[in-house]
């Protein structure tokens, strides 16, 4: 078990909650995924931290998720605390010194984090005030 | 143990809740900070009296000075800076263009409130417009609140100008008298709502406790007692949230679904915040998927904090009505609760219903309903749909409350054509797709507070934009 990836914590929680990392672009993957009927099997990797693209899935009871942009102060962090489901915001990968940029191009960033994660089996640690961890379980 | 109290303490400079630091139009001096400190500091730089406590004659004239605009100008700078900076961080939705929305529905504010705005002190006068602040002292589940109230001034005026300086479509010197209209309107809603001579909750250390104490003494009996991690705590917070998110939603977005008052201290020394989620807007035509779920206007919680539990030290009622603490995470301790219904924007207060926390099932079955169904809607938007819905949650929906208590949003609608985006505005839509000016330039300027400009000394209070070049 390693950290793999840290961002902001959207609030301190001692769940950790455990899935697979499915990277949603688009909301049509959004309401695949609900349809699908495995929502509860993964952690949700996002792009931003607003919180109406992830409407459905956090009404329907997701366990956590990771985002490449966002604060705490974003809609996303404040509904993330709302439903008392941990969240990680603005996400870099620990072995990298790319970071996201506001207002930047952040493609290949993005890109790179996307990659590293999509697909991996791991747990949100969001013991910390600050920073939330993403720990890679197998 | 909580040490929250000690930021009401004459000189407690608050905690920092951001590492940032803000410059705006004071390169040559030192940075200032977020929350209490950054207040004094804005405060201490202004060059009138207009920060500090005003008088009821004060809000009453209808001019403001030269230098009590550009003290406002500065401070709502400042003030926008310590609510949304890290916002900024954000990035795109995935969903809804909101960059794109807010700039154009910004500049279109800027162009069109000043006549609706003068049309409607004409209408009620400059008392009426501080009647309507007052409204909210007596009333819970209506829109004249923190946000709204402080959207005419810090988006209206502020970003707005803000916006069209980047643009480059006006100079520091144009629409004086129209920044006056916007900015007066904006201080008789908040004095006459908060009646302590102060316009902003960060003025008075993030404090927004507005409501008469005999409406609290009401509504706090009416609470329902639980233990953090009960049925009842799950069942409240769960419902909390889902309401949330569809206000979220329902407003493309943006924070106009959601407002909070207080804190207020109840006997036991625990602290009651008392949260507005409009749920369902019936000025927006994708709301009909809200009535479809049988959704209300509103839903307002009371929700119970235990602050020694939480150990509380800092607890902000911010400017857009949003509720942020220190710790973070006053949800697990949350102690009691109730949520009451307003059926309608003009149902009135003595209609205003209370649903039990054991009742809640059938109305979260509607929420989500609604969250899935309106959803669903917007995916199949276009990006023009979606950008020019969002522009009327902004333009209109940030003056509508204001509009519709002193009756002239009719008249609006009919004789000013309300619902109608200026021209310029029309042509800005493929002005603000280059050059990353939505994604970068306004964030840029807007955040950092750069782009603010003051109007330059000397010029003419009356002056407006008779120059075209």
């Amino acid at each position: 078990m390693s950290v793999i990836a840290q961002g902001y914590n959207s609030f301190e929680t001692a769940k950790q909650p455990e899935g697979e990392i499915i990277f949603l672009p688009n909301p049509q993957s959004v309401i695949k995924l609900i349809q699908s009927g495995k929502l509860r099997q993964h952690i949700l990797l996002v792009q931003g931290g607003t919180t109406t693209f992830l409407s459905p899935a956090l009404t329907m009871g997701a366990i956590g998720v990771v985002t490449l942009s966002g604060a705490p102060e974003s809609h996303l962090g404040i509904l993330s605390r709302e439903f008392q489901m941990p969240c990680v915001m603005t996400t870099h990968l620990v072995d990298s010194d790319s970071r996201y940029v506001t207002g930047g191009n952040n493609d290949a960033h993005f890109k790179s984090v996307i990659d590293r994660l999509q697909g991996r089996r791991v747990r949100l640690d969001c013991s910390g005030v600050e920073y939330g961890k993403i720990v890679e379980v197998a | 143990m909580s040490t929250y109290k000690k930021r009401y303490a004459e000189g407690d400079n608050g905690l920092r809740f951001q590492d940032l630091a803000y410059i705006g139009n004071f390169k040559e001096l030192e940075p200032v900070r977020d929350g209490i400190i950054g207040d004094r500091t804005m405060r201490a730089r202004a060059k009138s009296k207009v920060l500090e406590r005003v008088s009821r004659e004060d809000v009453l004239k209808d001019q403001f000075s030269l230098d009590e605009l550009n003290d406002l100008n500065n401070y709502l700078a400042w003030n926008i800076w310590d609510v949304l900076v890290m916002r900024a961080t954000e990035g795109v939705s995935g969903m809804i263009p909101r960059q794109e929305y807010e700039i154009l529905a910004f500049m279109n504010e800027f162009y069109r409130w000043p006549e609706i705005l003068r049309m409607t002190t004409n209408e009620v006068g400059a008392e009426g417009v501080m009647k309507i602040g007052a409204t909210a002292r007596r009333e819970i589940g209506i829109k004249v609140n923190a946000v709204h109230d402080w959207c005419i001034g810090a988006v209206g005026f502020g970003m707005g100008r803000c916006g069209l300086l980047a643009l480059e479509a006006i100079k520091p010197h144009d629409f004086v008298e129209e920044s006056n209209e916007i900015l007066k309107f904006m201080q008789r809603v908040l004095w006459g709502k908060r009646q302590d001579g102060y316009i902003l909750n960060s003025q008075d250390r993030y404090r927004c406790a507005i409501h008469d104490q005999d409406v609290i003494d009401s509504l706090a009996s009416q609470v329902e007692y639980f233990e953090p991690g009960s049925e009842k705590h799950e069942k409240f917070t769960r419902f909390n949230a889902s309401a949330e998110l569809l206000a979220f939603l329902d407003h493309f977005d943006n924070r106009l679904g959601l407002g909070d008052t207080g804190p207020y201290e109840l006997p036991d020394g625990k602290i009651l915040i008392i949260r507005d989620l409009f749920t369902n807007e019936e000025v927006y035509h994708w709301s009909d998927a809200c009535d479809a779920a049988g959704v209300p206007h509103c839903y307002s919680l009371l929700l119970v904090i235990d602050p020694e539990a939480m150990a509380l030290d800092e607890i902000r009622v911010n400017d857009i009505s949003t509720t942020f603490t220190r710790p973070k995470n006053y949800i697990e301790h949350i102690v009691g609760g109730a949520v009451f219904v307003r059926e309608t924007w003009n149902t009135p207060m003595s209609e205003v219903y209370q649903v039990k926390i054991d009742d809640l099932e059938k109305r979260s079955e509607g929420i989500q309903q609604a969250t899935l169904s309106l959803y669903g809607k917007l995916a199949r938007m276009s990006r023009r749909q979606l950008i020019t819905n969002g522009m009327y949650t902004y333009y209109i929906d940030m003056i509508l409350p204001h509009l519709r208590i002193a009756g002239t949003y009719e008249k609006a609608c009919v004789d000013y054509d309300f619902w109608e985006i200026d021209q310029r505005v029309a042509n800005y839509y493929y002005e603000i797709n280059k050059r990353g000016f939505a994604q970068a330039v306004v964030p840029q300027k807007i955040f950092s507070g750069e782009g603010y400009l003051p109007f330059p000394d000397g010029t003419d209070l009356r002056r407006s934009k008779y120059f075209w070049g």
